[in-house]
């Protein structure tokens, strides 16, 4: 019984990183109708800028989330102006490759900097568990819960409750209306990638933290997760999503802990298209492009 | 007086397929004008590049004698103080009423007058408020309809482009709309409307123009135009 709720724990937690980078992915391809394949690599961008600010800057953990951000967020803001504005109004098929594109680029030039192999990341937080009554976790795990908790509350705090949350809401749904009763699109845009990639710079970082390493194709392990979470959820409701998100670590951990790790993904990816098979639209539903 | 707004040989086309053609036409502070056509015949071509959503291929449009608005991207041009209430109302469907309105003045900034322009719409529309937190997909078309109108008014603009606002309502509210659209005049607010329920418009405007495959064929006051032939063969039903 405490190891099936231990894994219980041990999969939120994993999924909860997976829920930050799968909603980014989604209010990305939402507000901006682009199916930004690049999104794992601005999460990878973070986690190095994370590592390389422990390393030469300050190991103060809050310095290094910060850094995580700041890092993955420049890499939005040019990502956005340099490739995916310039193709605003093209073919959806159009952006979608140069994304591909930039995703390539993007892993193979960390590659080449810091090496196929992960690379370790230094020890910031002590490595002691911490029971919580029946289970326990490691502050590790606690650190990247936590952070990636609080992401998901402020993105849904962003999105439901404040005016320009309210405005994205608005170009998602019908941007020319929104253009004609004063909203800057071009800006919404840029301020949604931008916000995207920050969260999945932070949630970077803490799961940087959390395996003790960085590394230049991490963006392939959480992309297939993210892409396929939407397509289970839906991209329509932001809670569908975390959901989702939250139940594949689960399902994940469970399969680790009482099968074995090498059945995990066989099982999921089985469980996923099974779901998809009943439910094309995802589970919640989804806005079509 | 000069004019609020002027355009001037205005042509757009969409890829190789002309949508109108050297379009002239102008309006003063005050009035209601109409622009009465067929379908497929321009109108909302017309209304989407004044606000900057269709590029014009040629042509000025002039706005208060200083702006040329086919220079401006749309949210510039709400700015000016110009409002749409959209061809089949166009309303955020899963937004509430009350974001709905709120949307409508996001170029507010002080957070006062926003309450206290939702509270006015709420006044002239007391079916609204009762309303406001249902989700505006969920409304009745005569309700969808004066979200559209609110939302419009809520910043309180100098022109109002109406694109067909009688469209698929009942005999009864549209009358309702045509008498709301008066209203709204004399409150002070120009109103440019497109429509094809030419009775009603002509009723209501100082000026109409007649749109036919893209070019201006008539224009005049309201009560010349309505006894024109053409006019009375397509819209009014018959001789005069
Ligand atoms: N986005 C578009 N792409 C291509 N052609 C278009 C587009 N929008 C309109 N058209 C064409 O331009 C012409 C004018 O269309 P417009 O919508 O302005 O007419 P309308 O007078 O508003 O018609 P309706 O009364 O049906 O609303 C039509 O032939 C239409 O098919
Ligand atoms: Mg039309």
């Amino acid at each position: 019984m405490d190891i099936f709720l231990q894994q219980i724990m041990n999969g939120a937690v994993i999924g909860s990183t997976y829920a930050v980078v799968a909603v980014g992915f989604a209010l990305v391809f939402i507000v901006l109708r682009v199916v930004n394949f690049a999104h794992p690599e601005i999460f990878m961008l973070g986690m190095f800028s994370g590592l390389w600010t422990a390393l030469h800057i300050s190991d103060n953990l809050a310095v290094v989330l910060v850094a995580g951000a700041i890092g993955a967020g420049l890499g939005g803001l040019v990502l956005e102006r340099v490739v995916i504005r310039p193709l605003h109004g093209r073919n959806m098929l159009m952006t979608l490759l140069a994304t591909l594109g930039v995703s390539i680029i993007l892993q193979n030039g960390m590659a080449i900097i810091t090496g196929p192999d992960p690379v370790p990341y230094p020890t910031i937080i002590p490595n002691m568990s911490v029971p919580l009554g029946p289970v326990s976790l490691t502050a590790r795990q606690l650190v990247n819960f936590a952070a990636c908790a609080i992401l998901l509350i402020t993105a849904s705090y962003y999105v439901r409750g404040t005016k320009y949350g309210r405005a994205t809401r608005a170009v998602a749904e019908r941007p020319d209306v929104a253009a004609a009763f004063g909203v800057n699109v071009s800006l919404i845009s840029l301020i949604t990638v931008v916000f995207a990639s920050l969260m999945a710079g932070i949630a970077a970082v803490s799961v940087g933290l959390l395996y003790g390493s960085a590394w230049a194709f991490v963006g392939l392990l959480y992309g297939l997760k993210a892409f396929i979470i939407l397509l289970v959820a839906g991209n329509r409701y932001f809670e569908g999503v975390v959901f989702v998100a939250i139940a594949l670590g689960i399902i994940e951990a469970l399969i680790t802990g009482y099968v074995s790790s090498g059945m995990r993904d066989v099982v999921t990816f089985t469980l996923l298209i099974g779901v998809l098979y009943f439910r094309p639209n995802g589970v919640f539903g989804s806005y079509n492009a | 007086m000069s004019a609020l707004l002027k355009v001037s040989g205005l042509s757009v086309a969409y890829g190789a397929v002309p949508a109108i053609l050297d379009v002239s036409l102008e309006m003063q502070p005050g009035e209601v004008r109409v622009i009465l056509g067929a379908n497929g015949a321009g109108k909302t071509t017309i209304i989407k590049t004044l606000l900057g959503l269709v590029r014009a291929r040629s042509g000025t449009i002039q706005f208060d004698g200083k702006h040329d608005l086919t220079r401006l991207k749309s949210h510039q041009i709400h700015q000016l103080g110009i409002a749409w209430v959209p061809e089949g109302r166009q309303l955020w469907g899963s937004l509430t009423v009350l974001e709905n309105l709120r949307m409508g003045a996001f170029i507010e900034h002080d957070e006062a007058k926003v309450e206290k322009g939702i509270a006015a719409m709420f006044e002239r529309f007391p079916r609204l408020q009762e309303r406001r937190n249902q989700l505006a997909a969920s409304l009745s078309g005569g309700e969808q309809q004066m979200v559209a109108i609110a939302r419009a008014l809520i910043s309180k603009p100098r022109l109002l482009l109406m694109d067909e606002p009688s469209i698929g309502l009942a005999p009864l509210v549209v009358r309702d709309i045509f008498d709301l659209v008066r209203a709204i005049n004399q409150d002070g607010i120009s109103v440019l409307m497109v429509e094809q329920n030419a009775r009603q418009a002509l009723a209501l405007a100082h000026w109409a123009y007649l749109l036919e495959i893209g070019q201006i064929v008539e224009s005049g006051p309201a009560g010349e135009i309505s006894t024109k032939e053409r006019v009375q063969e397509v819209f009014l039903g018959g001789a005069a």
